[in-house]
C-alpha cells in the first residue's frame, strides 16, 4: 500500500519538478501521436474520398433491357433501384432514345431528367443555361448546333415522324463532351414519352454508384436475378480504371504513411533518449541510497507511461483535427471519428515513449554509482 | 581559441552530437523524399488515368458537312472525307509532344458476317512508327485501351489475316479462338476469311465489333492511306478559367494569354497543335475524360501537399525539441563558461556554431536518404523512378536552417538567462 503511493508520488514528483524537460518530451510524444493518428485516418478515409471523386467519370454501371427488348419499363428500373444501397447512390439517370425532326431535319433524340443528368455526367459543359424543371426546354449536341447554326435561346420545331403534331420549344443551352453525345438533342423525358406514346418506357440507365469492382459485381448479380427484364451491366472501362488508380493512391499513401511513421518514432525515441540520459546522476544516486536495478527500471517505466498516455491522447485529438482539416479541404466533407485508431495511436505512442526510457535506464544502471557521482 | 573549443565540445559530446545529427539526418530525408514524391505525384497519378482512355479525338474536318448531306445515316466508311495515314506520325511533332502517351488511327465501315451487320475497324494494334525526326515510338491501341481484357493474344500488325473480335459479338456468332470468321465488306464482292486470334471484353461499345489490321480494312473499300479519326491520349494540366475560355475560341485571347494558353499543356491548346500539325483535321477533346483527370489530379495533388505540410512541421518539432533538450543537458557547461567570463555572445555563437556544423552533416546525409526513400516509394507504387527535382535542395537548406535556428530559439533564451552560480552549485 505505501509501497504503491510512494511509486506515484516519486513518478509524480519527477514529472513536475522537472517541467521544462518534461514539457519537450511530452510535445515529443504529442507530435509522434498526431502523425500516427492523423495519417492513419488519411489513409483509411482516402479511398472512400477519393471513390466519390471518381464518380465525376460519369456512370459506371448500365441497366438495359434484357434479351433483344428495345425498351423497359420505369417501374423495372424502379424495382431495381431499390437494391441499389441509397447511400452510396450519386445519381440515376434514365434514357429513352429515338429519332426526331428538328427543324425539318431528322437527328437522333435522347429523353431524360436533366437534374439526374447532372449528378451521374457532371462532366457535360453547357454553353447557355441547363434547362428549367418541368419546362419544354431542350438541349442540343455541339455537332447539331453547328450544322444547324443554333444558338442557346432560339426556338426550334419539334416533329415526330408520322404524327403531324408539332411543337415549338426554346434551346436552353448547347452541349459539347468531344463524345457521340454532341450528335444528339436531349429533352425531359415525359415530354418525349408524350410525343412518341411510349408512356413509361426508357431504353436505359445510367447508374452512377460509389463501390468498387467487387461490391459492383455483386450487385449486378444481384439486379440480374432479381428483376427479370433488366440486364445490369458495368462500365469496364470506368470501373477497372479505377480500381487500378485508387489502389495505386492507397498503396502511395501507406508507403508516406510507413515512411513518416518510422522516422516520427525515432525521432520521439532520441528525445526521450536525451531526456533520460541527462539524469544518470539521479540514478546514481538512487542506487547509492540502495536502490535496486528493478525499482529504477519500474520508477523511470512507470514516467515513461504516463507521459507517452498524456502525450498520446493530446496527439490522437490533435491527429483527428488534422485529418479532418485536411479532408474538409480537399474534399470538402468531414470524417467520422476511429476509435480503432485513436487506440492505436495510442498504445504507440505508450509503447514507443516506454521502450525510448527504458535503452538509457538500462543503460545508466549497469554504471557505478560512485563514477556517476564523482562527475563522469 | 574558439575553434579550440567547438572542436573540444564537439569531439567530447561526440555521441549526443550524433543523436542530433541523425535526428536532423532523418527529419531532412523525410523532407526530400516527400517534396520529391509530391512535385512527381502529378505526373505520375496522370499517366495512370490513361486507363481511362483517349482524351482528344482527331477527325476529318469535312466529317460534320458530310453528315450534314447524307444525314444521321452515312457512315464513315462508304464516301466522304479521310484523314491520312501519314500525317499520323506528325502528332508527335507538335509542340507538347512529350505529352501524347498513346494514340491510334481508325478506319471503320459495316459489313456483313454471315446475315449480320456489323461493325468493322481497322486499327494500329502495336505499331513501331517511325517519325520525321528518326525517332522510333511504339503505339496502337494495346497501348491505348490498356484496359481491355484479351483471351488470346493481341494481332500482330503485319497479320492481316488475323481479326480480334468483342466479347458480346463472339457470344452471339459463337465465335472462339482460332475459328475462322467470314467477312464482306461493302463494295468487294468476294467474302474475307480471317482467323480469331484474340477475344477481348472492353465493356465498351467495342464488345459488338471487330477490330482487324488497318491495311485489311483500306485494301477492302479501295482507300489505300486514308484513315477515319485518331484517338489520342495525352497528359493534360487541368482545365482553368484561360483554358476555357481559349476552348471557346482561341482568337478572343490577348497575345500574351495565348502564349501562356499555347505553352501550357491544356487539353484544348493540344488539340489546337494537332488541328496545326494534321492537315483538315478538327481535333476534340473528350470532356469526360480531360474534366474528371484535373478534378483527380488537383485532389492528390493537395492531399499530398498537406500531408508533406504535416511531415514537415512534425519533423521540424522534433529536431527543435531534441536540441532544445541537448542545450538544457548542458546547461552547467555553459554557467562554467559564464563563469570562466564568457560573454553571452561567446556562448551563443559558441552553440549556435556547434548546432550549424551538426546540422550541415546530418543534412546532407539526410538528403541522399530521403533520394532513396523516394525512390522505394516511385517504385513501390508506379514501378517506376521519381523525378529527382533540383528545386528541392535550396528548399531544404532553407528548412534545416530556419529549424535548427528556430528550434534552438528556447534553448538559447534559457542559456541567457542562466546565472553561473545557480547552475554551478547544482540548483
Amino acid at each position: 500500500m505505501t509501497k504503491y503511493s510512494m511509486y506515484t508520488k516519486m513518478i509524480w514528483n519527477a514529472l513536475l519538478r522537472r517541467r521544462s524537460r518534461m514539457l519537450i518530451a511530452l510535445l515529443a510524444v504529442a507530435i509522434g501521436a498526431t502523425v500516427v493518428s492523423g495519417l492513419v485516418t488519411i489513409y483509411y478515409d482516402v479511398p472512400r474520398q477519393m471513390g466519390r471523386e471518381f464518380r465525376s467519370y460519369g456512370a459506371n454501371l448500365l441497366l438495359t433491357p434484357a434479351g433483344d427488348q428495345q425498351v423497359m419499363t420505369q417501374n423495372l428500373v424502379a424495382n431495381a433501384t431499390t437494391l441499389l444501397p441509397s447511400d452510396k447512390l450519386i445519381g440515376i439517370a434514365p434514357y429513352l432514345y429515338d429519332r426526331i425532326k428538328l427543324n425539318e431535319q431528322p437527328f437522333l433524340v435522347a429523353g431524360t431528367h436533366f437534374q439526374a443528368v447532372k449528378k451521374v455526367s457532371p462532366y457535360w459543359q453547357i454553353r447557355g443555361e441547363w434547362p428549367v424543371d418541368q419546362s419544354e426546354d431542350i438541349v442540343i449536341g455541339a455537332e447539331v448546333a453547328e450544322r444547324l447554326e443554333i444558338e442557346p435561346g432560339q426556338q426550334v420545331t419539334l416533329a415526330v415522324a408520322g404524327n403531324e403534331t408539332e411543337k415549338k420549344v426554346k434551346v436552353a443551352g448547347i452541349l459539347r463532351t468531344g463524345g457521340s453525345e454532341e450528335n444528339f438533342i436531349f429533352l425531359d423525358l415525359s415530354l418525349l414519352q408524350q410525343m412518341l406514346k411510349k408512356e413509361g418506357v426508357i431504353s436505359i440507365a445510367q447508374v452512377s454508384i460509389t463501390a468498387n469492382e467487387a461490391e459492383l459485381n455483386t450487385l449486378t448479380q444481384q439486379i440480374g436475378e432479381q428483376v427479370p427484364g433488366v440486364a445490369p451491366r458495368l462500365v469496364k472501362q470506368v470501373t477497372q480504371s479505377e480500381q487500378t488508380v485508387l489502389g495505386k493512391l492507397q498503396a502511395l499513401v501507406y508507403l508516406v504513411t510507413i515512411v513518416v511513421l518510422l522516422l516520427t518514432l525515432i525521432c520521439v525515441a532520441t528525445t526521450m533518449m536525451a531526456v533520460v540520459t541527462e539524469r544518470r546522476k539521479e540514478i546514481g544516486l538512487k542506487k547509492a541510497l540502495g536502490a535496486e536495478n528493478r525499482s529504477i527500471i519500474f520508477e523511470f517505466l512507470g514516467e515513461g507511461l504516463a507521459l507517452g498516455a498524456l502525450g498520446g491522447l493530446l496527439g490522437t485529438v490533435l491527429g483527428f483535427f488534422f485529418a479532418q482539416a485536411v479532408s474538409v479541404n480537399v474534399f470538402g466533407r468531414m470524417i467520422s471519428f476511429q476509435p480503432l485508431i485513436a487506440l492505436l495511436a495510442l498504445v504507440v505512442s505508450i509503447a514507443v515513449t516506454g521502450l525510448a526510457c527504458l535503452i538509457p535506464v538500462k543503460i545508466a544502471t549497469e554504471v557505478e554509482p560512485a563514477i556517476v557521482l564523482r562527475g563522469e | 581559441m574558439f575553434w579550440e573549443m567547438l572542436k573540444g565540445a564537439l569531439v567530447r559530446q561526440s555521441r549526443k552530437m550524433f543523436m542530433v545529427a541523425i535526428t536532423i539526418a532523418l527529419g531532412v530525408s523525410l523532407t526530400t523524399a516527400m517534396l520529391n514524391v509530391m512535385l512527381d505525384v502529378g505526373d505520375k497519378v496522370n499517366r495512370e488515368l490513361k486507363a481511362y482512355g483517349a482524351n482528344i479525338t482527331v477527325i476529318p474536318r469535312a466529317a460534320s458537312v458530310l453528315r450534314d448531306v447524307y444525314g444521321i445515316e452515312a457512315s464513315s466508311g462508304k464516301t466522304g472525307q479521310y484523314l491520312q495515314e501519314a500525317d499520323v506520325g506528325k502528332l508527335k511533332t507538335i509542340f507538347w509532344a512529350n505529352n501524347i502517351v498513346a494514340f491510334s488511327p481508325l478506319l471503320e465501315t459495316k459489313a456483313t458476317v454471315g446475315s449480320d451487320d456489323i461493325t468493322v475497324v481497322g486499327t494500329w494494334f502495336n505499331r513501331q512508327l517511325e517519325l520525321p525526326t528518326g525517332e522510333v515510338v511504339e503505339t496502337g491501341i494495346k497501348e491505348l485501351k490498356s484496359w481491355w481484357t484479351v483471351e488470346g493474344n493481341w494481332i500482330n500488325d503485319a497479320d492481316i489475316k488475323g481479326a480480334m473480335v468483342g466479347s458480346t459479338l463472339a457470344r452471339k456468332l459463337n465465335l472462339h479462338i482460332g475459328d475462322s470468321v467470314e467477312i464482306a465488306l461493302p463494295g468487294g464482292t468476294q467474302r474475307e476469311a480471317l482467323t480469331v486470334q484474340g477475344i477481348f471484353n472492353s465493356g465498351g461499345a467495342e464488345d459488338d465489333q471487330i477490330f482487324v489490321t488497318l491495311p485489311f480494312v483500306q485494301q477492302g473499300l479501295n482507300l489505300p492511306g486514308k484513315i477515319g479519326k485518331i484517338e489520342v491520349s495525352a497528359i493534360t494540366t487541368p482545365e482553368n478559367e484561360l483554358a476555357r475560355k481559349a476552348a471557346h475560341d482561341p482568337k478572343s485571347l490577348s497575345l500574351k494569354e495565348w502564349e501562356t494558353w499555347y505553352c501550357t499543356a491544356y487539353v484544348s491548346s493540344i488539340a489546337y497543335q494537332i488541328e496545326e500539325a494534321v492537315g483538315d483535321s478538327r481535333a476534340k477533346p473528350v470532356r469526360q475524360v480531360a474534366e474528371s483527370e484535373g478534378t483527380i489530379l488537383q485532389k492528390t495533388q493537395l492531399l499530398m501537399l498537406l500531408i508533406t505540410g504535416l511531415s514537415l512541421a512534425g519533423s521540424a518539432l522534433g529536431i527543435s525539441n531534441l536540441l532544445m533538450a541537448n542545450i538544457m543537458e548542458r546547461s552547467r557547461e555553459f554557467g562554467l563558461l559564464k563563469a570562466l567570463g564568457a560573454t553571452d555572445r561567446d556562448v551563443l555563437l559558441l552553440t549556435l556554431t556547434e548546432i550549424m556544423t551538426t546540422g550541415l552533416v546530418g543534412g546532407i546525409a539526410g538528403y541522399f536518404l530521403g533520394l532513396g526513400f523516394a525512390q522505394i516509394i516511385g517504385h513501390n507504387v508506379f514501378g517506376t523512378a521519381v523525378a529527382i527535382n533540383g528545386m528541392v535542395i535550396p528548399w531544404v537548406i532553407i528548412s534545416v536552417i530556419l529549424i535548427t535556428l528556430v528550434g534552438s530559439l528556447p534553448a538559447m533564451r534559457m542559456l541567457l538567462s542562466l546565472r553561473p552560480a545557480a547552475v554551478l552549485h547544482g540548483r
